[in-house]
């Protein structure tokens, strides 16, 4: 996918598009605000990823102006504040999601490619389907190959979200902020445990383990 | 002082404005007693004179110009304040005790119409001393054509006003220079209770927290300029002791991890150089050691901006909510170290707080208990409305607890009892709890756990207890 990267720090940048171009994708770096409102005006990207202090204009300020454009692009916003204000400043201006610096660069990928795919989903759907694991989010009932799966409230929220980014890395802090709607950090392995949890009532028993770890970054569920 | 500094000194500026406007009140006011007595005087001898000349002219009508000539003579002689000259017809004088018609009339004459004038009347005193005097009379043309005059000397209400106004004039210099001594005291009075509060913020400026404004007690406005620079200051004080002191503490808590990492760095190195481990290995060890250092300064920052600034972006929302979400996400890691972890949750606790950090908060308390706790033991999570009204979180284990003597220092920043150095942590956790319930104008409270249970105990409770939401 195409991805524009505005980021006035030169080192940041050039790791970032390193990184995303290995990942796969197509991308190209704007060095400040002005620059990438010129850029996004040219169109044709999946996300922009911007940094949220720049010279001239900053990133609160493009992503204003792109939204009062009326293009709904999605935004990953980057920023060394992480103070809860801030977070909610950027949201406000029409970022989609919001990274706090330093950050793995598991998570970044794993949250551009998210916001990618949200984009292409957008639509209603009300039965997902990933190989031969089968959700119906009208009756919230899941079965693979034709057994049907108990699932509690939470782990079906689980599973939905790995579903909806099937084939995405996704981080544990992504789980923790998209599925229980919480920021902090939570010490220990807790998303871990409800993983392994869900893994065991969905491939327990079937010939292939859909529910994947990635090193470093953490889980993949793949058909 | 010099005049033109003094003249810039607020008090005084303002004493010289009370002054002009006082100078100009008394003025208007003297004026005023100064007419209103001039001419009610006048009007009185008017009055008199009018009187008189009734009498007279009474006298003329009923017997004649040989009768009032009789009676201006019996006048004359007796004496009395009033003055009189009576003429014929033809100008010269017939009687009285003036020596010339003190003034002419301007109408044509004419009987029976009086005319009045006010004028000087020269006169010699006993001294020989030649006095121009205000007098007031009338001329009244009689029907015989004679001319009365009848007069009076006012002079003496002229001295009366003339002292009067020697008085007043006298009075105002009083008054200005009172004023102006009384603003002179005032503007340097005010003066020196500044030049201390200017003294203070001189040193401040000058980057010394520790001067502080004299005060006098006196319960005036500079006393509480004073006090309010001196609460001031002591706040700023201890905010940029707090500034320090995370500083001090941020350095502290960085070096040893620094240096962990920078050793094994090392090590790595050179295990990599003599092809004993592969380079992928140690970068991996690198990366997780520079993660922890990365939670640990965010946790320090996270508990200085909390002291410094409270909580941030305060909303109202239910405690229970969040006690019921924090079971159900730490229950299965519980379950897993074969925990027995339960919750109790009473329901409708409004709190008002910033919900991410007392989220943290409860985490870092579920997370110790679970790591303390051994296998087979029990964590029991509880929130509650105590009697007080307060909102209290609790977190009850039955791991080793921490002795009572050490619940104090607990608490404080980076201190892990010697028994819990194997385990990970940065020895942060119940700091940035008490960090976030101060913040929240509530505290944090360890007492014993439930006693001894099984081969363990005598565990640890630690509650947070929060002010309830106002409504």
């Amino acid at each position: 996918m195409r991805i524009l990267v505005v980021e006035d720090d030169a080192e940041a940048a050039t790791a970032m598009v390193r990184g995303l171009t290995e990942a796969g994708h197509d991308v190209t770096h704007a060095v400040d605000g002005a620059f990438g409102l010129l850029e996004a005006q040219k169109g044709g990207y999946d996300v922009y990823v911007v940094d949220r202090m720049m010279p001239r204009l900053d990133g609160v300020g493009m992503v204003e102006t792109v939204r009062k454009g009326g293009d709904q692009t999605p935004v990953l916003f980057l920023s060394a504040l992480g103070e809860v204000e801030d977070r909610v400043t950027g949201l406000k201006a029409g970022a989609d999601d919001y990274l706090v610096k330093p950050y793995a660069f598991a998570e970044l990928i794993a949250r551009v490619e998210a916001l990618a795919r949200r984009r292409e989903t957008g639509g209603v759907l009300t039965v997902l389907k990933v190989g031969e694991l089968e959700m119906n989010l009208i009756a919230r009932t899941v079965h693979r190959e034709g057994q049907e799966i108990d699932l509690q409230p939470r782990e079906f929220q689980l599973l939905e979200f790995l579903m909806r980014h099937a084939g995405q890395s996704v981080t544990r802090t992504m789980l923790l902020e998209k599925v229980w709607e919480y920021h902090f950090d939570p010490q220990t392995n807790v998303i871990d445990v409800h993983i392994s949890r869900l893994r065991s009532k969905i491939d327990k028993g079937f010939e292939k383990a859909m529910l994947q770890t990635v090193r470093g970054a953490g889980y993949r569920l793949e058909a | 002082m010099r005049l033109p500094s003094l003249l810039r000194r607020t008090p005084f500026r303002l004493t010289l404005l009370f002054l002009a406007l006082f100078v100009a009140a008394a003025g208007a006011i003297l004026a005023y007693v100064y007419f209103a007595s001039a001419s009610e005087a006048q009007a009185r001898a008017q009055a008199d004179v009018q009187g008189e000349l009734n009498a007279l002219t009474a006298i003329h009508r009923t017997r004649g110009v040989d009768a009032l000539n009789q009676a201006l003579v019996e006048r004359t002689i007796r004496g009395g304040p009033y003055l009189y000259l009576l003429t014929g017809p033809d100008g010269k004088i017939v009687t009285g005790n003036l020596s010339v018609m003190p003034f002419d009339l301007k109408q044509p004459r004419q009987a029976g119409r009086g005319e009045w004038s006010t004028f000087r009347l020269t006169t010699t005193d006993e001294d020989g001393r030649v006095e121009n005097r205000r007098s007031i009379g009338v001329i009244l043309p009689l029907t015989g054509g004679e001319t009365l005059f009848v007069g009076e000397d006012i002079g003496g209400i002229e001295e009366y006003l003339s002292r009067l106004t020697q008085a007043l004039w006298g009075a105002m210099a009083l008054v200005i220079l009172l004023g102006l001594a009384g603003g002179l005291y005032v503007s340097r009075r005010v003066e020196a209770a500044m030049a201390g509060l200017n003294r203070v913020v001189q040193a401040v400026q000058e980057g010394d927290l520790k001067q502080r404004a004299p005060l006098r007690h006196s319960g005036d406005e500079l006393d509480e300029l004073g006090q309010g620079l001196n609460i001031m200051l002591d706040r700023l004080e201890t905010s940029m002791a707090s500034i320090r002191h995370a500083g001090d503490a941020i350095a502290h808590d960085l070096r040893s991890p620094l240096t962990r990492m920078r050793a094994k760095l090392e090590v790595a190195l050179i295990d990599a150089e003599a092809g004993k481990v592969n380079g992928v290995d140690a970068l991996t060890i690198a990366l997780d050691e520079a993660d922890q250092l990365l939670k640990t300064f965010n946790t320090v920052l996270a508990i200085a901006r909390l002291q410094a600034g409270g909580a941030p972006d305060p909303k109202v929302f239910d405690a229970a909510d969040l006690a019921a979400d924090m079971a159900e996400l730490y229950e299965p890691a519980a379950e897993d170290k074969a925990i027995d972890f339960s919750a109790e949750v009473e329901k409708g606790l409004m709190v008002e707080g910033n919900q991410p950090f007392l989220a943290q908060a409860l985490a870092n308390l579920i997370d110790n208990a679970i790591k303390y706790t051994p296998a087979g033991g029990a964590v029991k999570l509880r929130a509650r409305r105590r009697s007080s009204g307060e909102i209290e979180y609790s977190v009850t284990d039955t791991g080793p607890g921490v002795p009572e003597e050490d619940r104090e220092r607990v608490v404080q920043r980076f201190v892990r009892l010697d028994n819990s150095r194997t385990e990970a942590g940065s020895g942060l956790g119940l700091s940035l709890v008490t960090a976030v319930a101060e913040a929240h104008g509530g505290r944090i409270v360890l007492d014993e756990g439930p006693g001894a249970y099984g081969d363990f105990g005598p565990g640890l409770r630690v509650a947070l207890v929060l002010p309830p939401a106002a409504n």
